[in-house]
């Protein structure tokens, strides 16, 4: 597909807090790519500044964030159908709010229970965006809401709108949230650990009705998560990312049937999964780390069993293994000793492709 | 994904300097299980450190520090007592023997006449070469320095005293209300939202009409009044500590519930009710200065801060200096305290978000 | 709702029957006799004791007293104004204390606010360092000191106002008063309205409305303000009452003839009737003000309001 399909391009993110504790180096260096209609998955644990990528993006880091380098080029078009690019880390607050926020990209959270405003009715709350934008009626922007409510999946929608979020469950405060994500029609939808809060049978639904307006209105999705579970579900690419930077890019089936990085090696490893022979549950040993220090290397070496010696000083540069897949790890340059997954997860992963294989076959 | 703009394709051969052993592994499957990442510091250690990064609250503790001291060593670093009169020298202005070669404190004031301001220096007109009295004299004669610092001990004494007495009472009160819970919990609440209906104004002015006033007397009407406060914050915390597995270990292993109470979590909970005793400290200065202004304080010839500013008040017009050190030393106490208790509240807890 | 309303309305009449006792028994323990005796013989006091029901058993006298103190019936001052009703003497001085107190209440309030929104939106600036500067001294330094400062400076040296109350300027010289009453409230209401604005400003629905591109005022006031001043009216009941302490004193500096010098008058001169007749008023203002409070909160949260209803 050609270039002007690119939504969303970030190239070289760098990102510093300015913490009590000292300086915390959060995004130490960061490209990706999102294209039209396409669901991105952000994958990591937490700390390893998934969610500040994105915040950035939207332009509502916190006031102690110091962006020290990088791009965020978004692409969209104007009202009369002109296409515009800018660099969202060019422009101040009060542009990216009137231009971008809402009304172009739009972002949901993970608690809906604090995400919105409990003194405010849903209503109101669904309705301030357009009013704020378009500055339609009251009119108008409570029959858009109505719709928007029943878009969800919300019942009874009427009613709803003059209750309070307290009244609401959690699963259903959640397509409130998507709802108001939706009013302003933005092209890009941004959920940061969508479904974390919720029950696990809500979280299908929740999925399940994301992934019906996307395809609906042909918006791009980005989601951020830690749960590889709901990645399996909604990903076409995936990016892995740790320690402030992204470790391995792929589709999703690069990612789950061909990992290359010993940390997604480690993700992947750490699902539990029914059929598994092992005994022991596999975790990745060590905890991530603490982004004050900077340490020259490659951040992952402290917890990697398969590290080399040059992890230690130098950081690896992104290896192409595919046009679409590639991993920063020093085992894929040439010189580096042949090192292979480990035999359980290429076992897992040879089920899995035989599970697929098998549904795929039973049309 | 597209691959256009994709970068970094290649292994870095721009000069990067490969050392023979570099694609060797490492073999560390030893090292990684040890987590070293983030240190473990002590939850005192931290709090200090917080404590001490916040200015105001070291100027408020030097502050509480030197009145202290001052208050016990003042009245001794000159040759009067607190109640020793001397008629023939009442309303003398401040002198102090350096200062008064600059000019200031040189023993003479400004009164205002009829006529216009004169300015008058009684050291000067009754010949009194070698006297000085720091911080003036009042009008029975009595040093106001050794009389200011008198009463900061006094005023201290039944802050502090009062205070401490509080948090014992307090204390108890509210943990045992917090962790008993149910019935007891409910009604010991009751019993105390009808004990916070009650003005505190109101039960201490009748206190003090039915006892005889004295020292003793108002540390009893603080104590009466305060309590509520403190119980609350114990209860508050025993209610968010009573879950936690450590009591429940203490219970499995037969601990009895008093013991659980004072001796398991009591001192976890330290750090709030440390706060909250600096905080009640200024009330309590504030409530016995309050009531000796009203005439229902230390009975004479005792000072207390509250009473010196009660005499000073009805000559502060004309003799405005009698007034201004107790009401300074006062108003710096309960300043200091207060930024204190502020600087430990935010030491102890602190609520930053910072990502 | 409707439950939580009745219950505290419930505790509060108990709890002003709990001091009406407490003020009786206090009453029977004063040293002397509801009249004064000097002049009456034994039947004429016979007489009067029968009329005043004094001579009935302590149960009974205690329900005429409640009624009586419920009804406005307080009884004679003795050493104020000899045998003048209380309930005269307080009459005048209400309205007066209550105008002062309200307009400081008023003027803390809305300055208190100011000056919190201010330190929170510009927080870890000058703006805010200068806003809880004077909060904390604001906190500190009690209304009388304030009073005196106050009253030296803008009434003794300065002669913009004058430093004592009198009704023919009753506008001018309600100023300092009022001043000097307010601080405590202002600095208290502005370190809340900071604190709690704060707390708001960092919560995830401030943040979902920023990603909705709400900006500027619109942000602060639709949404973090309503938010933080729902739990400042909790601090308003004790605000208020700490105000009338402070009253005592302010009064009796400026001398203005409300029901605080009264009670300062009563105290130094033992006139007990008048103490415990004025220690009922306070009480009784505070526990309506208290339960009105109590109520408002009620209304005004959602969340108290509304409980949570059956959902899918």
């Amino acid at each position: 597909m050609e270039e002007h399909d690119k939504i969303l391009s970030v190239r070289g993110l760098d990102i510093a807090f300015r913490t009590t504790a000292g300086s915390v180096h959060a995004i130490r260096g960061i490209d990706f790519d999102l294209y039209r209609g396409e669901t991105v998955a952000i994958v990591g644990e937490s700390g390893s500044g998934k969610s500040v990528t994105m915040k950035a993006a939207m332009g509502i880091l916190a006031s102690n964030a110091s962006v020290k380098g990088g791009t965020i080029l978004f692409s969209y078009t104007h009202a009369d159908g002109s296409p515009e690019t800018v660099d969202i880390l060019k422009k101040d607050k009060k542009w990216i709010r009137r231009h971008i926020n809402g009304k172009r990209m739009a972002m949901i959270f993970q608690d809906p229970m604090t995400s919105l405003d409990p003194t405010m009715t849903i209503g109101r709350q669904v309705m301030e965006g357009m009013i704020w934008h378009f500055k339609v009626t009251k009119e108008e922007a409570y029959r858009r809401s109505l719709k928007l409510l029943q878009e969800v999946g919300i019942v009874d929608a009427e009613k709803r709108m003059k209750n309070y979020p307290h009244q609401l469950s959690g699963g259903m405060r959640q397509r409130v949230v998507i709802a108001i994500a939706l009013s302003c029609n933005p092209d890009l939808l941004i959920c940061d650990e969508p479904t974390t809060a919720l029950d696990v049978t809500i979280q299908a639904m929740i999925l399940e009705l994301i992934r019906r307006i996307q395809r609906e209105r042909g918006i791009s999705v980005i989601y951020i998560t830690h749960d590889l579970g709901v990645v399996a579900k909604v990903a076409d690419y995936i990016d892995v990312m740790y320690a402030g930077r992204i470790v391995e890019k792929g589709t999703a089936n690069e990612i789950f049937y061909d990992p290359r990085h010993p940390y997604t090696w480690g993700l992947l490893s750490a699902m539990p999964d029914l059929d598994t022979e092992d005994e022991r549950l596999y975790t990745i040993p060590g905890s991530p780390p603490n982004l004050l220090y900077e340490k020259p290397g490659d951040a992952f070496a402290p917890r990697n069993p398969y590290a080399l010696k040059i992890d230690d000083r130098l950081g690896p540069p992104m290896f192409r293994i595919t046009d679409t897949h590639y991993a920063a790890t020093w085992l894929l340059d040439p010189r580096a000793p042949k090192v292979d997954m480990p035999p359980e997860l290429r076992a897992r992963i040879a089920r899995m492709k035989k599970e697929a294989g098998l549904i795929a076959g039973n049309e | 994904m597209k691959a256009s703009a994709q970068q970094a394709a290649a292994p870095v051969t721009d000069g990067t300097v490969f050392y023979p052993d570099d694609f060797e592994l490492k073999n560390n499957a030893d090292e990684i299980r040890i987590d070293s990442n983030f240190a473990a510091q002590s939850f005192w250690k931290e709090a200090r450190i917080r404590f001490c990064r916040k200015k105001s609250a070291v100027f408020g503790l030097a502050m509480v520090l030197l009145i202290t001291l001052l208050a016990i060593f003042g009245p001794g670093m000159n040759s009067y007592t607190y109640s020793g009169q001397d008629l023939s020298r009442k309303n003398f202005a401040p002198r102090v023997p350096v200062l008064e070669d600059i000019g200031i404190l040189d023993g003479g004031e400004n009164i205002s006449t009829t006529t216009g301001s004169k300015k008058l220096n009684y050291y000067q007109l009754k010949k009194l070469d070698n006297v000085y009295y720091w911080f003036g004299s009042d009008t029975f004669g009595r040093d106001i320095w050794t009389r200011t610092w008198s009463g900061a001990q006094v005023s201290l004494i039944i802050a502090v005293a009062a205070a401490l007495i509080d948090m014992v009472i307090g204390m108890s009160y509210g943990l045992i209300s917090g962790y008993f819970g149910g019935r007891v919990d409910s009604a010991m609440q009751r019993f105390l939202e009808v004990a916070n209906g009650i003005p505190r104004l109101v039960i201490v002015t009748l206190l003090l009409l039915v006892l005889s006033p004295g020292m003793l007397t108002i540390i009893f009407a603080l104590m009466l009044t305060e309590w509520i406060g403190m119980s609350r914050i114990a209860r508050a915390e025993m209610l968010k500590l009573k879950e936690q597995e450590f009591v429940l270990a203490s219970r499995t292993l037969g601990a009895g519930s008093f013991f659980i109470i004072f001796r398991e979590v009591l001192p976890n909970i330290i750090g709030p009710v440390i706060t909250q005793v600096m905080f009640s400290i200024p009330t309590a200065i504030f409530t016995e200065a309050f009531l000796s202004f009203v005439g229902l304080g230390i009975p004479v010839p005792q000072c207390s801060l509250g009473s010196l500013i009660s005499e000073g008040f009805n000559s502060f017009t004309t003799h405005p200096y009698q007034i201004v050190p107790p009401i300074v030393v006062m108003a710096l106490l309960m300043l200091s305290f207060n930024l204190v208790a502020d600087g430990l509240r935010e030491a102890l807890d602190p609520k930053l978000k910072e990502m | 709702m409707k439950k939580y309303a009745l219950r505290r309305i419930l505790l509060s009449l108990f709890t002003l029957l709990v001091i009406l006792l407490v003020l009786f028994v206090l009453m029977q323990l004063m040293p002397g006799s509801p009249f004064n005796d000097e002049k009456l013989n034994a039947e004429q006091k016979a007489n009067l004791y029968a009329k005043y029901g004094l001579d009935q058993p302590i149960f009974v006298q205690f329900f005429r007293y409640v009624g009586n103190m419920l009804t406005g019936d307080f009884g004679v001052s003795y050493n104020i104004s000899k045998n003048t009703p209380i309930s005269q003497l307080i009459q005048t001085r209400l309205p007066i204390s209550i105008a002062i107190g309200g307009m400081a209440v008023a003027l803390g309030t809305l300055v208190g606010l100011v000056l919190g929104i201010i330190a929170a939106i510009w927080h870890d600036t000058v703006a805010d360092t200068v806003a809880t500067v004077i909060s904390v001294i604001g906190v500190s330094v009690p209304s009388y000191v304030f009073a005196l400062a106050l009253s030296y400076s803008f009434g003794f040296r300065l002669r913009w106002f004058p430093m004592l109350f009198t009704a023919k300027q009753i506008f001018a010289s309600s100023v300092l008063p009022s001043v000097s009453l307010s601080m405590f409230t202002m600095a208290s209401i502005a370190r809340f309205t900071r604190s709690e604005m704060l707390e708001v400003l960092g919560s995830d629905y401030m943040l979902l409305a920023e990603s909705k591109g709400i900006s500027g005022p619109a942000l602060i006031f639709r949404h973090a303000l309503r938010n933080a001043l729902i739990p400042i009216i909790t601090v308003l009941a004790p605000l208020i009452v700490d105000l009338m302490t402070g009253s005592l004193v302010v009064e009796k500096i400026f001398s203005i003839p409300g029901v605080g010098s009264l009670l300062v008058t009563a105290i130094q001169s033992n006139d007990y009737n008048v103490v415990i007749s004025l220690s009922f008023i306070y009480s009784a203002m505070y526990i309506g003000i208290m339960l009105a409070v109590d109520i408002l909160y009620g209304i005004i949260d959602p969340r108290i309001r509304l409980a949570k209803e059956e959902n899918a």
